[in-house]
């Protein structure tokens, strides 16, 4: 009978045991690499980043066909989305004076600016065109129905919110194309019976896109608008592990 | 004799199979990593290729032409040219979100779920309702910009002559029919209801003095379109045995909107030259409105 006798290690197992076996290491990574069931559930369970899935899903939902990752990008633009929109908060002051200069000056001088502007405003398409992609990819494998009508709602407001977000971030280079839009876009709220004509009153600040408007697109843009899609999307996430996971035939 | 109530439960969730599980480490972690990545990348590179559009400076007195709102609006700034403001800009996209948000709680069967195209006739559905949807908003749109009967004249030489101008479009049965001039405002309420005339949104109708013509181009025919052709479709394949259940005719109702709104978007994107003028891609132009420059027409 061979047995297998114990090899000397060799330079590479010692590097790999200096880097990661280490009192520094171990201090921010509580345990090694899980590379047993019992472990690779625990670290999904216990990681604060990985704690909102669950620890096990049914086999036909890693099947890459049945969700195309729709809900997931969506939010993973969405963070992206923050990552940039902090970078350009840097540089960007929302008054009429400074908004289009401040966007040149990304644009040209500021290292990576017209990369992080680009970055920011494809992602935005992206994210608006994955959300609605997301909704349709749940509408035709039925994942609407119950136990998850109030999540289907829930995606509904977040579809609205999506819209709303990049709508208000629109107005924020205060060129031609950001001003005419958003006046078109306004006049469409301004039409709406009863309400309309308050509504784009309080939306612009006054009765035409102005430095007002500028102002409350961009509160609305950075922090209104974000924190509320937030709630709603923790609402979002939580429900699809509460209602049963992801919809499978019964 | 008293009935008892019995609350209808609502779904509870499925009991777990667990022997068919699989870990979400490594197996769904891992292509959450790699979808990541293929999007980053892919953006990135897309950045590093395409830069965001930055135009002149905002100018309160330059009007570009055409003006259009950000690009996933303008199937809503396309509406508006074919019906009243209120209706296309507000009514209609918030009577159907409440609509599309009520799916479930119409269709509550638990059947059929978690499944592609999970009914009998769904992949037919699903083809012929967007194809319905696609080609008749395509046609409306023409039919309303006046090009039906522009090319049945250009092309065919079939003229309707004065008789039948009012087929037009759809403002011509406004202006081209003999309307009696009563008809222009009709009382109909003794006091002042300003609910669609709020300020500046100049509906054609108000509660006390009806325009009836502008009331039924601007109202009425659009949503007789608009409530009637899906209805019609639905009913045409719950007739013809393709609709057997609720899922079946929201299957018919989602993917009709889904074409509707398709063509709707890339009609005000690309169809849309100076003045909403209906034109090709390639003839679209855009005057940035800066006195003296203005092409010649």
């Amino acid at each position: 009978m061979a047995v297998e006798s114990p090899t000397k290690p060799t330079i590479a197992d010692k590097i790999y045991d200096k880097m990661f076996h280490n009192y520094v290491w171990k201090s921010i990574f509580r345990t090694g690499y899980p590379n047993t069931p019992r472990n690779q559930m625990l670290v999904v369970a216990t990681n604060v980043f990985l704690h909102l899935h669950p620890t096990r899903i049914h086999r036909t939902h890693v099947k890459i066909t049945h969700t195309y990752c729709l809900g997931g990008l969506s939010f993973f633009m969405f963070l992206g989305l923050t990552v940039t929109g902090i970078l350009l908060m840097f540089y960007y002051v929302p008054s009429v004076e400074r908004a289009y200069l401040d966007i040149q000056n990304i644009t040209t001088t500021v290292q990576f600016g017209q990369l992080m502007r680009n970055m920011h405003r494809w992602m935005a398409h992206a994210m608006v065109i994955l959300v609605f992609m997301h909704m349709m990819r749940v509408f035709y494998t039925g994942a609407y129905k119950p136990p998850r009508e109030f999540n289907w709602v829930v995606g509904v407001i977040l579809l609205v919110l999506t819209f709303l977000l990049s709508f208000t971030g629109y107005l924020l280079p205060w060129d031609q194309l950001a001003f005419w839009a958003i006046t078109v876009g306004t006049n469409i709220a301004g039409s709406a019976p009863v309400l309309g004509p308050k509504t784009r009153f309080w939306l612009l600040g006054g009765f035409e896109v102005g430095p007002d408007s500028l102002i409350r697109f961009y509160t609305l843009h950075v922090i209104g608008l974000p924190l509320l899609a937030a709630i709603f999307m923790a609402v979002h996430f939580w429900r699809i592990r509460r209602d049963g996971g992801l919809a499978r035939p019964l | 004799m008293a009935t008892a109530v019995v609350a209808r439960p609502v779904a509870r969730p499925q009991a777990r199979a667990r022997d068919e599980e699989v870990l979400v480490w490594p197996d769904l972690v891992f292509i959450e990593f790699i979808a990541a990545l293929v999007f980053t990348i892919t953006l990135f590179f897309l950045s590093v290729v395409v830069n965001a559009p930055l135009l002149d400076q905002a100018n309160a007195d330059v009007t570009p032409n055409p003006s259009k709102a950000p690009w996933y609006l303008l199937n809503l700034q396309e509406l508006l040219l074919h019906m009243n403001a209120a209706m296309a800009g507000i009514i209609i996209p918030t009577v159907w979100l409440i609509i599309m948000g009520a799916f479930p709680y119409f269709d509550r069967d638990t059947e059929g779920q978690g499944a592609w195209f999970n009914t009998e006739g769904a992949v037919k559905i699903t083809i012929v309702a967007g194809a319905i949807g696609f080609f008749g908003t395509w046609l409306l749109i023409l039919w309303d910009s006046g090009k039906i009967a522009f090319f049945l004249n250009d092309w065919f030489g079939i003229t309707g002559g004065d008789t039948f101008r009012f087929l037009e479009n759809v403002r011509s049965m406004q202006s081209q029919l003999p309307w009696p001039e009563w008809s222009k405002s009709i009382t109909y309420l003794p006091f002042n209801l300003r609910l669609l005339d709020g300020t500046g949104s100049g509906g054609p109708t108000t509660f006390q003095h009806l325009d009836f013509p502008g009331w039924l181009v601007e109202q009425a025919i659009p949503i007789a379109v608009l409530v009637g052709l899906p209805t019609l479709m639905i009913y045409g394949m719950w007739r013809a045995g393709w609709v057997m259940n609720r899922r079946d005719a929201l299957l018919a109702l989602f993917s009709g909107f889904v074409a509707a709104y398709g063509v709707l978007t890339l009609t005000g994107t690309a169809f849309r030259g100076q003045g909403q003028e209906l034109v090709f891609p390639w003839e679209l132009k855009v005057s940035e409105g800066i006195p003296g420059q203005e092409p010649g027409h």
